[in-house]
């Protein structure tokens, strides 16, 4: 018995023993790698068992493990970690994965990371910037970003509008531009190959920082940077396409434009047709001659390649990128336009000491437009296709022998040759920027505080030769006296900015704060002298110089404008556990423009990352979740500068003649003229709050963000017209505000092997003027065909009188006092009498529409497969108006051709349509009156990239360059129902078209083309 | 290492802050101050009235702007509006005297027309203030430059006057503006009180103006005392109407008695050529806006914006200087009252033909100075001859049409008709002044001259000249309901004040 209860004993404690010999007892603590803190609820798992645990609120673990196996740690947000079991204590740090969340995001002078923005920052990739074929960067961002609105413009080498948020100033609507720490109006001298990154501030809480630039929004550009540690990198970028016009407007053509001017019935009108018949073809009534007028002007397809080559790497103390590109981009018309750029960037940066970094960067741009004459368009859209473009019997034409519009009838230079206005002109810019900017960063005490200081500069040169030749086509079309002329201008841009900051970064457990002070000081500098002379011989370009021309004659002028700021501006931002997230920022801007020199602009924003929270941690929904809200306030100083005084106009503008008599030629006695109205301006001041979420859930697939935004300008500064004849002047004169929605969504996934994208964005804008300091409107824009600002309204509304239709028969006319009071007859427009008192007076107008989109949307949709990529992207906007002024001008050009679609639609009896006046009609003010004739919706929808791919190595081997060919459609498609050639009316607030004035008459174009990048 | 740290970062600092008041205190580019100016130079006292000058000169503000010169003529019947029917329809209905259509009430014209007289005389009151400060330099004892400082004064009273006329006879009651702080918010004012006010500056002026003809004052071609008094008389005799009982009948004989009787104005003998090269600031001009080209073929030259070009000749011209856009056509009613009459020294003068001749399928005509003139195919038949200057009269070397010719405002002949034209209402004799005037055009004399006379050789003299004489002598006289298509007395003797200009000073509509 004994021995029987020893033996099962021991045989007990050796099965017992092999247990113990067979389980580990491990414990550790698991960290952030970065931070060090200690993570609570890190999964750690037996892997190829259920047998696990979590770490406890201190980070600490323990379990018991059989030897040989391997835990694996795992948390949402970090990278999963495979370790082997060992005995003992471990120390784990879990490295935070790259999601979104995770990334660097640049802000005002520093960075973060994306999951402690407390305000809504949109951040382009330079991947999603080279898939577009455009010559400027922000171009290719149209229809990317929620709540920013881009509006190309066809021609070569030219800008493209943008609007971030709607319009909360009139005078300025482009955001700041900052590159490299520099500050720009427009980035066309960048090329896109040469963005590392793009971060747009959309808003004020984020942009604040950036204090009197910021009220339309900041797009912060960093260039390419090399990264330490890494092997040479070369690339090489490029692609070739060609650029066709798409939609075309359809003029009249010969037949349809005859048939109108013979229903006018006067004897000049007539005239027309017949003298076209007699001299150029045809007989009796019915010419022959039909020029397409935009078809002699426009080339089928224009060339236009990009090349881009940079190399960058980085030891363990040194980055260097070289990036040297060249782009070429012809236009679409017959005569010398296009535009070639070439950029150079070198960087380097250099960790010195461990304490000191340098570093320089420098961006040279090179570029040569050739401007095509855009009044040849305007030409195009109003000359008659009842004559052709050249006429031997023309003998009085020099030197090449152009029809004129004389020789049928026509005697307004709106009339003129076309074709010979867009070859007798000559207009050439050649630009050179180079901005160098060097920098140090300092570590004062560890890795805690950071002291850096910056230099940047701009130097930039633009000359241009605007040059006219000698010639003759008719009365109206002639260069001064016959002879040629040059203007040569030249100016010079020299701006600084010293940009000094402090950074402080700590934490204690979970708290963590930063503390950043700057200071910041800014000189512009422009000057510009202009030079015209007559009888310069313009055979050659070497030959155009002023002092080519006559002496008598020569004309010389000079302007400049220097501006000095001074700004202090410091953030504060702080987090608890990653949860719940504090930042504040204030700026105080000085500048030398105003009579107001101080502004203070504070934001402050609040985050709370939800999906971090206890409660949340049980559901399965929201991978992640954060809730914003944010509020700051902006200051606008793009806004021209004021005297404050009253100023003094003299020369031989301001001069009288005396002494012209028979005998004697006369001569200036000097004088002036006092301007006695003049502004005195404040800043514009923008205040705008913000609330958002962003979100991913189900498994990171979607992810995306909400933003309500609602910005207030106080101060808004525009035009005021004065009465009797005193020129607009400025003042702060009302207050605007802008508010929406933004919504964006992106949806990931992958079935088998082909992952497929679904993105959107769609934005919301409502714009209204709250005040106009105590009047209840201000009329502005085109007097004839004015735009309004009323309280109550979006800014610069449509005003005027609302079309109801067309007068059919005599009776109709009789029966309205309206009509007989007006003289009308049939085929006359009918307008609404909104009061109903029987007469037609100022009373009856009403707002028509606004030029301001009321939803901007874009939709993304990606697949890849494998190598294949395909990339197809649709952008529009709807609620948006446009003035048609091309239509318009009838009023001042009764006898010009018009669109396809007007001129063969018109009123000719009772009954054939009740949208257009008779031919005899729309010679009358009557029906040329501002109303809702010439407002027509600017909806579009436009496909507005198509880009299949194909990626793949040049070798066998791992280390074999990658290569990936691409074919692009870039704006093929567009939808839209608006009569003129495009619904992008763009265009800055100060001139026409920026307000919803279509006399744009140059067509956008497709670009197809075929690209590659080579990565090696 | 960490001294060099802190002292590298301290300088940088100090580097950074230094220089901070003074920084942000910058003056404006290229723009100088009014108080840069030395008042206390007085031989630079002529220049704000020099300046005023110029604008007068000018279209956008000024007098010379083509379509202001549309709506004061074309309600005459010396006019018609010219070019093809629908270019700017709106002036035939302003002929047509339809001031309540809709489009009349929009039209960028008569707009236009307000600001640019309103824009010359809020920088008239600005140049009177001018003069004020220069005036506070002058010491008392000084009575040469205190003569000539209120002789500047008047200079641009005048030219600020002159616009009140344009604007009164145009738009009837309007604001006499004389402060510029005024206008947001200035009322109207009557055509009488406008009209007086006019006279009362002539007051002034006659007073402290030089005593000379225009082409003998120091600034050869400013207003002098003369040419005061003859708008002085132009506005008494709008004042007195048809009135013959009317005491303004006598301040027009007195003024233009003064005028007769200094001896110092004559009529030029070529009524053909007073218009034209030779005519320039002659013995007869009391006003003209002067012009240049500076006697060169080419570079600088001083014009009136489109004025000429405005009525040019019309159609292809065949490469010719002499063409425009073919407005202000003279009406067939002028040709044919010049013709009956007999008178063809201002028949040829004043028309210029286009269909005399022939060739081939275009029809023609030749100028007196040998300029051909192409028919054109709107039917236009008469260009304005007294906007004519003969290519073989203009400078070698340039195109435009007019280029050189100055622009004539008030000339001797009209001080002789209103001098006649008062008399002879007054129960005197008119026959002296106004035989001159006929003489002049060789047209026989006539005596025992009636209201009738005068009246009709008024209307030969002045016709299609720029101002607006044919319109306001129609009404003044009564005769408009009877002559003029349309017209209804107490309704179309003014155009309704611009809806824009009463959007912005309400009291306008008051």
């Amino acid at each position: 018995m004994k021995k029987k209860i020893s033996f099962i004993l021991i045989l007990l404690s050796a099965f017992s023993l092999q247990m113990l010999a067979q389980n580990l007892r491990i414990s550790g603590v698991v960290r952030d790698a970065e931070t060090k803190e200690t993570l609570p609820g890190v999964s750690v798992v037996v892997k190829g068992s259920s047998t696990g645990t979590i770490t406890d609120i201190d980070g600490n673990f323990s379990l018991s493990v059989s030897d040989g196996k391997t835990l694996q740690f795992s948390y949402v947000g970090y990278e999963t970690q495979d370790i082997a079991a060992k005995g003992g204590s471990i120390s784990v740090n879990m490295k935070p994965a790259t999601t979104k969340m995770n990334e660097v995001v640049v802000i005002g002078y520093g960075t973060s990371k994306a999951k402690d923005l407390t305000a809504p920052i949109t951040v382009v990739k330079s991947e999603d910037l080279m898939k577009r074929t455009t010559g400027s960067a922000m171009g290719a961002l149209q229809g990317s970003a929620a709540g920013v609105q881009v509006i190309t413009n066809g021609s070569p080498g030219s800008s493209p509008t943008v609007r971030i948020r709607g319009v909360g100033s009139l005078n300025n609507e482009s955001p700041l531009y900052v590159v490299d720490g520099m500050f720009f109006d427009n980035i066309d001298f960048l090329n896109t190959n040469d963005i590392a990154d793009m971060s747009i501030l959309k808003d004020a809480s984020a942009a604040a920082i950036y204090g009197v630039r910021a009220a339309n929004g900041v797009v912060i550009i960093t260039t390419k940077k090399g990264t330490l540690n890494s092997k040479t990198k070369i690339t090489y970028n490029g692609y070739l396409g060609y650029q066709t016009p798409v939609h075309m407007l359809q003029m009249a053509d010969g037949s349809q434009y005859a048939a109108m001017e013979l229903a006018k019935g006067t004897s000049s009108d007539i005239a027309h047709v017949t003298l076209s018949a007699q001299k150029f073809g045809g007989s009796g009534t019915k010419p022959t001659t039909n020029t397409d007028w935009y078809g002699e002007l426009l080339k089928k397809s224009a060339l236009t390649h990009n090349h881009s080559i940079d190399i960058s790497g980085g030891s363990d103390k040194a980055t260097y990128t070289v990036g040297l590109s060249y782009l070429y981009q012809d236009g679409i018309m017959k005569a010398q336009n296009n535009y070639k750029r070439f950029n150079l960037l070198a960087q380097t940066d250099f960790q010195a000491y461990d304490w000191l970094k340098i570093g320089y960067k420098v961006v040279i741009s090179n570029s040569t437009l050739f401007s095509p004459n855009k009044s040849a368009f305007a030409n195009a859209y109003y000359s008659s296709p009842l004559y052709p473009v050249f006429d031997a019997t023309n003998t009085n034409a020099f030197p090449t022998a152009y029809a004129s519009s004389t020789s049928i009838g026509y005697a307004n230079g709106a009339f003129s040759n076309p074709v010979a206005a867009a070859n007798y002109y000559y207009n050439k810019t050649n630009g050179l920027q180079v901005s160098p900017t060097v920098f140090a960063e300092i570590k004062l005490w560890k890795d805690k505080l950071l002291f850096k200081t910056q230099f940047s500069q701009k130097f930039a040169d633009n000359n241009n030769l605007s040059f006219t030749p000698a010639f003759y086509v008719d009365a109206y079309q002639l260069s001064p006296n016959k002879l040629s002329s040059l203007t040569s201008s030249q100016d010079k841009y020299q701006n600084y900015i010293i940009d000094n900051t402090l950074t402080y970064k700590d934490g204690i457990n979970k708290h963590h704060w930063s503390a950043m002070i700057g200071q910041s000081t800014r000189d512009e500098r422009w000057r510009e002298i202009k030079g015209t002379a007559a009888n310069v011989p313009g055979a050659k370009e070497e030959y155009m110089y002023l002092s080519q021309g006559d002496a008598t004659g020569r004309t010389l002028s000079e302007d400049g404008t220097d501006y000095h700021g001074l700004s202090f501006f410091g953030r504060a931002t702080y987090d608890y556990a990653s949860r719940y997230l504090l930042t504040a920022t204030l700026r105080a801007d000085g500048s030398s423009k105003y009579q107001q020199k101080w502004g203070y602009f504070p934001s402050v924003g609040a985050g709370w990352i939800v999906s971090e929270e206890k409660f949340m941690s049980q559901q399965h929904l929201f991978d992640y979740l954060k809730a914003r809200l944010s509020w700051g306030m902006l200051g606008n100083d793009a806004i021209p500068a004021n005297n404050g005084f009253s100023s003094l106009q003299t020369g031989t503008g301001y001069s009288g003649i005396f002494g012209s008599t028979s005998s004697s030629a006369g001569a200036y006695i000097p004088g002036y003229i006092t301007q006695n109205f003049f502004n005195y301006l404040k800043w514009e001041v923008v205040n705008e709050w913000d609330g958002g979420i962003d979100f991913s859930m189900l498994k990171q697939r979607l992810s995306g963000s909400i933003d309500y935004y609602n910005r207030q300008t106080n101060n808004l500064v525009f035009y005021a017209p004065q009465p009797m004849g005193v020129a607009d002047l400025l003042g702060n004169y009302g207050k605007v505000s802008n508010q929406g929605l933004e919504l964006t969504l992106n949806w990931k996934d992958k079935i088998g092997k082909l992952g497929y994208t679904i993105g959107g964005n769609i934005s919301t804008l409502k714009n209204k003027v709250l005040d106009l300091h105590g009047l209840a409107y201000k009329m502005t824009g085109v007097s004839e065909f004015p735009t309004r600002m009323e309280v109550g309204q979006p800014v610069n509304s449509f005003y005027g009188y609302q079309a109801v239709g067309v007068y059919q028969t005599q009776a109709e006319v009789n029966a309205d006092p309206i009509a007989v009071a007006n003289g009308l007859v049939p085929g006359d427009l009918k307008y609404k009498d909104q009061n109903g008192d029987g007469v037609l007076d100022t009373k009856d107008r009403v707002i028509l529409g606004n030029y301001l989109p009321k939803v901007s949307y874009g939709l993304n949709l990606g697949l890849n497969y494998n190598k294949l990529e395909i990339n197809v992207m649709l952008q529009g906007q709807a609620g948006n108006k446009i003035l048609n002024m091309n239509r318009a001008r009838r009023l001042w050009y009764s006898d010009m051709n018009g669109d396809a679609e007007m001129i063969s639609h018109l009123w000719t009896g009772a009954g054939t349509t009740t949208k257009y006046p008779s031919a005899l009609g729309t010679t009358k003010g009557w029906n040329n009156m501002a109303s809702s004739f010439f407002v027509e919706s600017g909806s579009y929808l436009r496909i507005q990239n198509i880009q299949l791919a194909y990626s793949f190595k040049l070798a066998k081997s791992a280390s074999a360059p990658e290569m990936r060919v691409f074919l692009t459609a870039d704006r093929p498609v567009i939808f839209t129902k608006y009569s003129g050639f495009t619904p992008e009316i763009g265009g800055s607030n100060t001139d026409l078209s920026g307000t919803g004035y279509d006399n744009n008459v140059y067509p956008t174009s497709a670009t197809y083309s075929i690209g590659w990048r080579i990565t090696y | 290492m960490k001294r060099f740290k802190y002292i590298s970062l301290v300088l940088l600092l100090t580097i950074a802050v230094s220089g901070c008041t003074d920084f942000l205190n910058k003056l404006p580019e290229n723009n100088v101050p009014v108080s840069a100016i030395d008042y206390t130079q007085l031989s630079n006292m002529y220049a704000p009235v020099s300046g005023i000058y110029r604008i007068a000169e000018l279209a956008n503000p000024g007098l010379v702007h083509w379509m202001d010169f549309g709506i004061r003529g074309v309600r005459g019947d010396d006019l018609d509006k010219g070019s093809s029917a629908g270019d700017q329809s709106q002036l035939t209905d302003i002929k047509l005297f339809h001031y309540n259509y809709a489009s009349i009430q929009s039209f960028w014209g008569t707009n236009n027309c307000w600001n640019d007289y309103y824009g010359m005389i809020i920088d008239a009151n600005s140049a009177l203030a001018e003069l004020d400060k220069f005036a506070a330099n002058i010491s008392s004892t000084d009575a040469t430059n205190l003569k000539l400082n209120n002789q500047y004064k008047g200079e641009v009273r005048f030219l600020r006057a002159f616009a009140h006329l344009m604007l009164t006879r145009v738009f009837g009651n309007i604001p006499i503006l004389t402060d510029n702080t005024t206008i947001q918010t200035i009322g109207k004012s009557s055509v009488a009180d406008v009209k007086k006010f006019i006279s009362s500056e002539m007051d002034y002026c006659i007073s402290n103006l030089e005593d000379l003809r225009p082409n003998q004052s120091a600034h050869v071609g400013a207003v002098t005392k003369y040419s005061a008094l003859l708008l002085k008389a132009k506005v008494c005799a709008d004042l007195a109407g048809s009135d013959n009982t009317s005491t303004y009948w006598d301040q027009v004989i007195s003024a233009t008695d003064l005028i007769i009787n200094s001896s110092k104005f004559s009529l030029y003998s070529d009524y053909y050529q007073l218009f034209k090269k030779p005519g320039k600031m002659c013995n007869e001009s009391l006003f003209e806006l002067q012009f240049t080209d500076f006697g060169t073929s080419s570079g600088d030259v001083i014009g009136p914006d489109a004025f000429w070009a405005f009525q040019g000749p019309r159609g292809d011209q065949h490469g010719s200087n002499i063409s425009g856009w073919g407005f202000m056509s003279p009406s067939q009613t002028i040709v044919d009252f010049l013709t009956a009459r007999h008178d063809s020294v201002r028949l040829k003068t004043t028309i210029l033909f286009t269909d005399t001749k022939t060739k081939g399928s275009n029809k023609y005509a030749v100028t007196p100075s040998n300029d051909t003139i192409w028919a054109n195919s709107d039917g236009v038949k008469y260009f304005n001859g007294k906007a004519y200057l003969p290519s073989s009269q203009m400078t070698a070397g340039r195109t435009d049409y007019g280029e050189n010719n100055n622009i004539r405002v008030l000339r001797y002949a009209d001080a002789l008709l209103l001098n006649a034209e008062a008399k002879i209402r007054k129960g005197q004799s008119g026959d002296t002044p106004f035989n001159l005037v006929r003489n002049r055009a060789k047209l026989a004399s006539i005596t025992g001259a009636t209201l009738q006379n005068v009246l009709d050789e008024r209307r030969a003299e002045l016709a299609c000249e720029w101002w607006g004489d044919r319109f306001n002598d129609l009404v003044r006289t009564g005769q408009a309901a009877s002559l003029l298509t349309g017209f209804v007395v107490g309704s179309s003797e003014y155009i309704p004040i611009p809806q824009t200009q009463i959007d912005l000073n309400t009291n306008l509509g008051k």
